[in-house]
């Protein structure tokens, strides 16, 4: 078998089965709806609105400066892992990137990027 | 167990780098500072070229003193290449930078530069990079920053808006889907050696097809970015519709770091053995020049006119390469470096005849020119003829060492390509020098008063390095050495 040959078998194993999975239920599975039953599902909370609707571009924003400190959270991690294997070397990285981020914080808030408007 | 931390050498092989990625950060401080009004603007413009200026010398220093060396491991490798298309990224950023100024919208200037400024820093990269991940970085740094930029359009009118939009999304796609090519050619290429090194991808015997398929898929991306013609249909609208300075920042950065990924590839890891994977390419630049050319024919729009022309332009440099000999890398070289200057200096001038609120890169707006503004219309004129490749002027020295190069390389086929897409590009520019000299009435034409005279600045040093590298072709040397 060629290095690749489990790779196609992987592919095959999860094709099959994802097609199952989303197949089988239809054909099995006992169909009793009710209005409750197929209403949006929103962690328990009764749904306010129609799920599909438009929802203002400024959730953009806030997407994008949550991802931007999400992926900071994320590299402090490995970095206090490793804090004193690094030494100064890691904390100068560390610092360099903190300054980075500051600075586009100081931008993003001065330039009212924190306001809803 | 923990790599090392790289030597200090490293990062000062990429200090050039360094300075111009930080420098934006400096550029968005002041913009939170300083007052608005002129002040604000300017601080940006100068600070910007200050670190350019820098960045050049550091650079220059470092050609000079030899320090041609591979940093982290491979990443970066560099070298008088490396040097020499930083230094073309370095100049075209900053002419760019000089257009910037005319146009007075203060919530903007500052973030425009900055952007510009990190998009240049992701085409360094690029010249340097010496493996497919930081290839792939640069890239996507030169992107980003290049999706925001075009839509970036400075204080306009509903319509103009809408232009720029659609610019900037149409990049967005288009760019994206060549990212995602390039990217499956890259895991392929990976795939069959097991090393995303390109000193590594070298090792493959020839006929290996991962590794075909691999580098065809990577090609398709290159040829996208470079806007080649079977892939260039993105460039006319993405060009046409964003800002000027950003139209002539992306004529040639993203042209340059492209075109050093493909050089590097090309002969660093298909070399001899692997000359059949290449010849689509070949195919590709001949195309370009008749179809760029061609459709240049009957625009009447500057920035489209001048993006056919790249087009085509770009089909030239390419074609250099034909053959992989240590001149044709030279010449291609030179000759990029002969476009950045005759083609910024074109949109400089197009910069210069701008109206407050609205760009004037209508063809109509060039009526008259010679009467209104002699000197402008001079200049206009010699960069015109320059990109058509007439003496004395450095494309048409750079059209004879490309003719020469691809003859000698055997391909002669896509030297009568070259001479016959330089024939009709003559009508194309001809066409715009004509109407700056034909007599017209004068009432008609409205008065030249450019809001800035920085752009002149631009016109100047890209007229006399015209004329220079036409009188006197010098190019780098030692290019090839450190290409691996």
């Amino acid at each position: 078998m060629t290095p690749y040959g489990p790779v196609a078998i992987y592919l095959a194993v999860a094709l099959v089965a994802s097609l199952a999975f989303c197949i089988l239920p239809g054909l099995l599975a006992r169909k009793k709806p009710n209005p409750v039953k197929s209403e949006a599902y929103e962690c328990g909370v009764e749904p306010t609105s129609d799920v599909s609707g438009r929802f203002p571009v400024r959730f953009y924003l806030i997407a994008m400066l949550f991802v931007v400190f999400d992926v900071e959270a994320a590299s402090f991690y490995p970095w206090a892992v490793q804090m004193h294997a690094l030494k100064l070397f890691g904390l100068i990285e560390m610092v360099t990137f903190v300054v980075v981020l500051a600075i586009g914080y100081a931008y993003v808030w001065k330039r009212g990027g924190f306001q809803w408007r | 167990m923990l790599a090392q931390p790289f030597p200090l050498s490293d990062y000062a092989a990429i200090l050039p780098l360094t300075i111009v990625a930080t420098t934006p950060l400096m550029i968005l401080l002041l913009d939170l500072i300083l007052p608005k009004g002129a002040p604000r603007r300017d601080a940006a413009v100068a600070v910007g070229i200050a670190g350019l200026l820098l960045a050049a010398y550091v650079l220059v220093r470092q050609y000079l003193a030899h320090q041609f060396a591979p940093a982290f491991g491979f990443g970066f490798i560099l070298g008088g290449f490396s040097i020499a298309f930083s230094l073309i990224v370095v100049a075209a950023a900053i002419f760019s930078l000089l257009m910037v100024l005319p146009q007075r919208d203060d919530e903007k200037v500052g973030p425009s530069c900055a952007l510009m400024l990190w998009s240049a820093a992701g085409a360094m990269l690029m010249a340097g990079a010496g493996d497919l991940m930081t290839i792939f970085l640069g890239l996507e740094i030169l992107s980003l920053a290049l999706y925001c930029l075009c839509g970036m359009v400075l204080r306009a009118s509903p319509v103009r808006l809408r232009e720029a939009r659609e610019s900037a999304l149409k990049y967005l796609i288009l760019s994206s889907m060549a990212s995602g090519f390039m990217l499956y050619g890259m895991a392929l290429l990976f795939g069959a050696t097991g090393s995303v090194n390109l000193a590594a991808l070298q090792a493959i015997p020839a006929g290996n097809p991962v590794f075909a398929m691999g580098c065809g898929l990577f090609m398709i991306g290159v040829a996208f970015k470079l806007g080649l013609v079977p892939f260039h249909v993105w460039m006319p609208d993405v060009f046409e519709g964003a800002p000027l300075p950003v139209t002539a920042f992306m004529s040639v950065v993203t042209k340059a770091g492209m075109l050093a990924v493909f050089a590097r590839f090309l002969y660093g890891v298909l070399g001899t053995d692997h000359q059949a994977l290449i010849v689509p390419v070949w195919i590709v630049a001949g195309l370009s020049m008749l179809v760029g050319n061609l459709a240049a024919l009957s625009q009447i729009d500057m920035k489209r006119l001048l993006a056919y022309s790249g087009i085509a332009q770009l089909g030239y440099i390419v074609a250099a390469l034909a053959g992989t000999s240590t001149l044709g890398m030279r010449y291609a070289l030179f000759y990029l470096g002969a476009y950045t200057f005759m083609n910024l200096g074109a949109f400089a001038v197009v910069a210069l005849i701008s109206r407050d609120q609205e760009e004037d890169s209508h063809l109509s707006a060039f009526s008259g020119l010679g009467t209104r503004h002699p000197l402008l219309a001079a200049a206009m004129a010699f960069f015109l003829l320059s990109l058509a490749g007439l003496p004395p002027t450095a494309g048409f020295i750079g059209k004879i060492l490309i003719l020469a190069s691809t003859v000698a390389a055997g391909y002669q086929w896509l030297a009568w390509l070259l001479i016959a897409g330089t024939a009709i590009s003559v009508y194309v520019y001809i066409k715009i020098v004509r109407a700056m000299y034909v007599p017209v009435d004068l009432a008609h034409i409205r008065e030249i008063r450019p809001l800035s005279y920085a752009p002149w600045i631009a016109v100047a040093v890209c007229a006399v390095a015209t004329i220079a590298l036409g009188i006197y072709p010098a190019a780098l040397h030692d290019v090839l050495p450190r290409i691996r």
